[in-house]
């Protein structure tokens, strides 16, 4: 009877594992060995509620469709446990690379090496990772000499001298404080440039609105804003419009969106430091086919640069990049 | 069957007992983490500073013949000299000169590098702190992809941009150097690719490596 139980057992366990195997293997690969459909590409996206992400997510998805890809749009919604489903399913569903773009530096390691574990390579767009050995490579915006020319100006405009708020991004996104610390690292410098509020309103323009207008309640008489990203600048702006003071305030921003770009044209921001959202998602889309065609050969992390945009040479620019892009 | 139950029941207490007596950790992710508790941006900045810059100093260019290159032909400047650590539209590069200095300001001198001494071609950095990447950029000898995240990269750079100030700059002041004094100098420079024959390359920022009077 033992015998017989342990019989049942070992043929329970190699059934098991049988379909396990099924499941882990890829559809181009089951049957003859051909080709039956297009390769996927998913593009996992940290969230699609702010139109920057939109731009980045769909100039990857795109440029996969172009390069002969079925490619699929994945919304992490800044949830890494949402992103940890999409990668499982991702997994599962027989993804042949993944361009991605991280909600947390530290928390999405384990999505990225879960996926290079199944053979998947992962390509890091703009937001960073922070390992260099599991992803291929990381096209990463350079956040922090970014914002060191955006402290520049800053200064100059202020005269080096006022107060001003800070509004910073996603807490545990490296983004939010590389931006941060390249901005201090010019104005802290100057001692009569006061920061009377730093506070988080997680690249969201409705949080900082209301963040603003609380921080306002507080210290109405300030001089500027540097806001982590253009959303919050926005909402920023859209604080400063509601409280009456958005022609003695200046508001900083950071991403190149089309709307933060529209009101520097119109003078009502003063700088953003333009991104490439569209240049950053085609390298990767691009990068993820040569890893496919056989290059291995790729750096870990490439920063692209950020560019100063100001009243003075906004004409050289449009949303999310150069005019010379198009 | 009464033994096999009896099996099952005493493997399950020593599964339940092994799985809450070890814990397992990925190596990379302690790899990782102590990696990140040993880092210091200053101990790097140091060792860069008095151990491995000045092995690259003699790559460095003369200011003169990079300039002249700039206006005629950028993409060449670029090609032969100049360096970034990823994608930019602004390249650093590693030079070296002397000249007169004409007029010293708060946070910088201006110097002219050739004749006649009336117009300043070069302005030199001597304020008491120095934003950027020109000297970690220009080297070439830092790699951002051997950094786990760039903030560290980005430290480094804050580091030995402190080590100018204090071992080049304040020393430097300390001679009380004077319009008409002739300096040499090693340095780096940011210069952005986009307007090739522009006058704004006649006036090229520079963060000191050495700066000596003559």
């Amino acid at each position: 009877m033992a015998r017989k139980l342990f019989l049942f057992i070992i043929a329970v366990l190699v059934l098991t594992l049988f379909t396990f195997e099924c499941k882990r293997k890829r559809p181009e690969q089951v049957g003859d060995g051909k080709p039956k459909s297009k390769k996927k590409i998913a593009v996992v996206i940290s969230t699609l509620n702010n139109p920057w992400f939109v731009v980045l997510g769909n100039t990857a998805k795109d440029r996969a469709e172009q390069l002969g890809y079925q490619a699929t749009i994945f919304d992490s919604q800044n949830d890494t446990a949402k992103e940890s489903d999409h990668f499982d399913n991702t997994i599962a569903g027989g993804y042949t690379a993944i361009l991605f773009n991280p909600t947390d530096a530290d928390g999405s390691i384990a999505n990225v090496r879960k996926a290079k574990e199944a053979n998947i390579p992962t390509f890091c767009i703009d937001r960073e990772i922070n390992s260099n050995d599991v992803a291929v490579t990381q096209i990463l915006s350079d956040n922090y000499t970014g914002c060191v020319e955006i402290g520049q100006y800053f200064v100059k405009k202020m005269n080096k001298k006022g107060r001003y708020v800070e509004l910073l991004g996603i807490l545990g996104d490296n983004n939010t404080w590389n931006r941060s610390k390249g901005f201090h690292s010019v104005v802290d410098n100057y001692p009569e440039l006061k920061m009377v509020a730093q506070q988080t309103a997680e690249f969201d323009r409705t949080k900082a609105m209301e963040v603003l207008e609380s921080i306002l309640q507080a210290n109405p008489e300030i001089d500027a804003v540097f806001c982590g990203n253009d959303a919050m600048a926005m909402g920023a702006y859209q604080a400063l419009v509601a409280a009456g003071k958005a022609d003695k305030v200046m508001v900083f921003g950071f991403d190149g969106a089309k709307d933060v770009i529209d009101s520097i044209h119109d003078g009502k921001i003063i700088a953003t430091g333009m991104q490439f959202p569209r240049k950053m998602a085609r390298m990767a889309a691009e990068q993820a086919d040569e890893y496919i065609k056989g290059r291995r050969d790729f750096p870990q992390k490439v920063p692209v640069a950020v560019e100063l945009v100001t009243q003075e040479n906004i004409d050289k620019y449009t949303a999310y990049g150069r005019q010379s892009e198009h | 069957m009464k033994k096999a139950c009896k099996y099952a029941i005493a493997a399950v207490i020593i599964a339940f007992l092994v799985y809450y007596s070890v814990y397992f950790e990925n190596l990379e992710d302690i790899k990782e983490q102590r990696r990140k508790e040993t880092f210091s941006a200053a101990e790097y900045a140091r060792d860069f500073w008095d151990n491995q810059l000045f092995s690259v100093l003699d790559k460095a260019v003369d200011v003169q013949k990079l300039i002249e290159l700039f206006n005629t032909d950028m993409n060449e400047a670029i090609k032969k000299y100049g360096k970034a650590p990823g994608v930019s539209r602004v390249f650093a590069y590693l030079i070296k000169g002397n000249g007169t200095i004409l007029t010293i300001a708060e946070d910088f001198l201006e110097v002219s590098i050739r004749e006649p001494q009336t117009n300043p071609d070069i302005k030199i950095t001597t304020g008491l702190y120095i934003p950027g990447n020109a000297v970690r950029d220009a080297s070439g000898l830092v790699d951002v992809s051997d950094f786990s995240d760039t903030m560290k990269f980005n430290e480094i750079s804050s580091e030995i941009n402190k080590i100018v100030v204090k071992e080049v700059i304040r020393p430097f002041l300390d001679k009380k150097p004077q319009a008409g004094n002739t300096i040499r100098f090693f340095g780096a420079t940011q210069v952005s690719q986009d307007a090739t024959g522009a006058k704004e390359y006649q006036l090229v920022d520079v963060v000191p490596i050495r700066l000596e009077l003559e």
